[in-house]
């Protein structure tokens, strides 16, 4: 255990710089929203935007689409950003896949040479995982928070705490089972640039599917297989509660990967 | 308890035998030299050892503990050295030396590392730099230090010389001899004959992962051909009675040059009554013999 909590510190360490850095990105894009949505409440400007959406986009938001054209919408718009989304997903898919770069540089050969039990590289990993993630939406939420103090205009409606501690745990929830899929195949895995791959290549399909199901009905019968459906930040800013299957299906994806890298990495031989 | 005991020991990759019913034993305080060419199976066997890889039949135990059901005791008291030292570039060697140490069982003697240090000329300085900046021998002293900063009873070393230049070497192989004498087992896997034969006390040869020679360096040195040469104060011509294990290379005017394997006496016997004026006699050469089995495999 002391040797695992040490390779879990030193892993941390090795990731810290990408993990403060992507974290205040992601905080500072909270602050420039709320920002932004501040100037447009401030100039009246959301009726305007409301007009301007396209017909197709406003088929896809539905109903949600007046709550989206609001301050609160804007301000809630850094939780499902996609650009957020994918770099909260490829994060976790970086950090889920360092057993595969360990075996790939051959580290792996020198930690396991030592008296730690394989099992403890995965937990490792899994504690990193979702340690970093949690860290990445505390640096949002904070930066959420420090925003509305800062910029939000006088009187105008605040997303509510409950809303925002929503879209965080389903977005980390979300982030989290990338994690999980990215280390069962990583755990398999000779090389990160593989495993990561396959795991960036499977989020874009099945985001792709999510989207796709969004606007064309046939797709509509397999877009239950995509994580991405469990993620509908629209059903929660129009103040619907946190569905409790999407919490169930994307933490047992997680769990399952996490489940399977345990089971593949002890069977696995590690050679590079 | 032999520190390393192989049994039977096979390994397959689909069609592919990387080590093939392999069965050593290690001598406690011995320097077992495990000799291959590449691909011979070596550092399949060394994986094997660690748990880094899983047999596909036999089984192989590490003082006292068998290397798969019961791994963490039996990587209790190792140091291992790997074919290449795989360790993020961005770490300095003292950081690479800490974790490491701290991942051991035991605690290190930082009285050790200094004194490994010193043999192995790696100052401070070399250590507080990141490891991209390293050469390919200054990783591998930095791969020695880690293997034996703990002291462990048994060291596994894959290539250890690989990349050290000559008096590094020569460092190296005093090291061996101090942990030598402090009852430390080396097995090390290395196609260095030199080497070999300089510092083992016996080798165990593998061919197409196969075990076809395990041997003391005496005994092979018996099995080695000398070469002798002849003197004769006229021509004599070739005896049809050479004993068994003389045979002649080739004649000379007053000479004959003949390779000899096994004792001298029975030579010496036949050239009582013939006019020998000087003789020479030259050292086997154990490559020879090794070279041999690399080729042609089990004799």
């Amino acid at each position: 255990m002391r040797r695992a909590a040490l390779l879990f510190a030193y892993s941390l360490k090795r990731v810290r710089t990408l993990a403060i850095t992507t974290g205040l990105l992601l905080a500072a894009l909270q602050l420039v929203l709320i920002f932004v949505a501040g100037s447009i409440q401030t100039s009246g400007g959301f009726n305007q935007l409301s007009a301007l959406l396209p017909p197709f986009a406003r088929q896809l938001l539905g109903p949600s689409v007046a709550t989206f054209m609001s301050f609160s919408g804007v301000v809630c718009l850094g939780y499902f950003e996609l650009a957020v989304m994918g770099a909260l997903i490829a994060l976790a898919v970086t950090l889920a896949t360092t057993p595969a770069s360990e075996v790939e540089i051959g580290f792996m050969d020198l930690i396991l040479a030592r008296p730690l039990a394989r099992h403890w590289i995965i937990t490792r990993t899994i504690a990193l995982t979702t340690v970093v993630s949690a860290f990445m939406l505390a640096l949002m939420m904070a930066g959420t928070w420090i925003g509305l103090r800062l910029f939000a205009p006088e009187g105008v409606e605040w997303p509510s705490a409950t809303l925002i501690n929503s879209l965080a745990v389903n977005l980390g929830l979300l982030t989290l089972c990338w994690g999980g899929v990215a280390m069962a195949i990583g755990a398999a895995s000779r090389r990160r640039s593989v495993a990561g791959g396959a795991a960036g290549l499977l989020a874009f399909a099945t985001f792709l599917l999510d989207y796709v199901a969004r606007l064309w009905q046939p797709a509509e019968k397999i877009a239950w297989l995509s994580p991405f459906r469990y993620y509908n930040p629209f059903d929660l800013i129009t103040g619907n509660a946190l569905p409790l299957k999407n919490l169930v299906v994307l933490g047992g994806i997680a769990l399952a990967g996490f489940a399977a890298a345990y089971v593949l990495f002890a069977r696995r031989d590690i050679s590079h | 308890m032999a520190p390393i005991s192989i049994r039977g020991l096979t390994k397959r990759y689909g069609n592919v035998l990387a080590v093939n019913n392999l069965s050593i034993d290690a001598i406690q305080g011995e320097i077992l030299g495990f000799l291959g060419l590449n691909g011979a199976g070596k550092t399949t066997t060394i994986r094997i050892l660690l748990d880094l890889l899983r047999p596909s039949s036999g089984n192989a135990i590490i003082l006292g503990h068998d290397c798969q059901k019961d791994g963490l005791q039996a990587r209790l008291n190792i140091g291992y050295l790997p074919g290449e030292m795989g360790i993020y570039s961005d770490l300095t060697g003292r950081e690479v030396l800490d974790l490491l140490a701290r991942l051991n069982a035991q605690m290190i003697d930082k009285e050790r590392r200094r004194e490994l240090q010193e043999r192995l000329e790696f100052p401070e300085s070399d250590l507080r730099r990141r490891l991209r900046e390293y050469s390919t021998g200054m990783k591998r002293k930095l791969g020695l230090i880690q293997a034996f900063q703990s002291d462990p009873q048994l060291l596994i070393l894959d290539e250890p010389t690989e990349g050290l230049d000559p008096l590094m070497q020569e460092s190296f192989y005093k090291l061996l001899v101090d942990v030598k004498q402090r009852g430390r087992t080396v097995f090390m896997s290395s196609h260095v004959l030199s080497e070999v034969e300089r510092v083992c006390d016996r080798i165990a040869l593998v061919r197409k992962g196969e075990l076809v020679l395990l041997s003391s360096m005496e005994e092979l040195r018996k099995l080695a051909a000398r070469q002798v040469r002849i003197f004769f104060s006229e021509d004599v011509p070739v005896a049809a009675g050479l004993p068994q294990g003389s045979e002649i290379v080739e004649t000379g005017p007053h000479s004959w040059n003949l390779k000899v394997e096994g004792p001298l006496g029975p030579l010496l016997r036949a050239l009582e009554t013939l006019p020998v004026q000087d003789m020479e006699i030259e050292e086997a050469k154990l490559e020879d013999v090794i070279l041999k089995y690399y080729r042609d495999g089990k004799q």
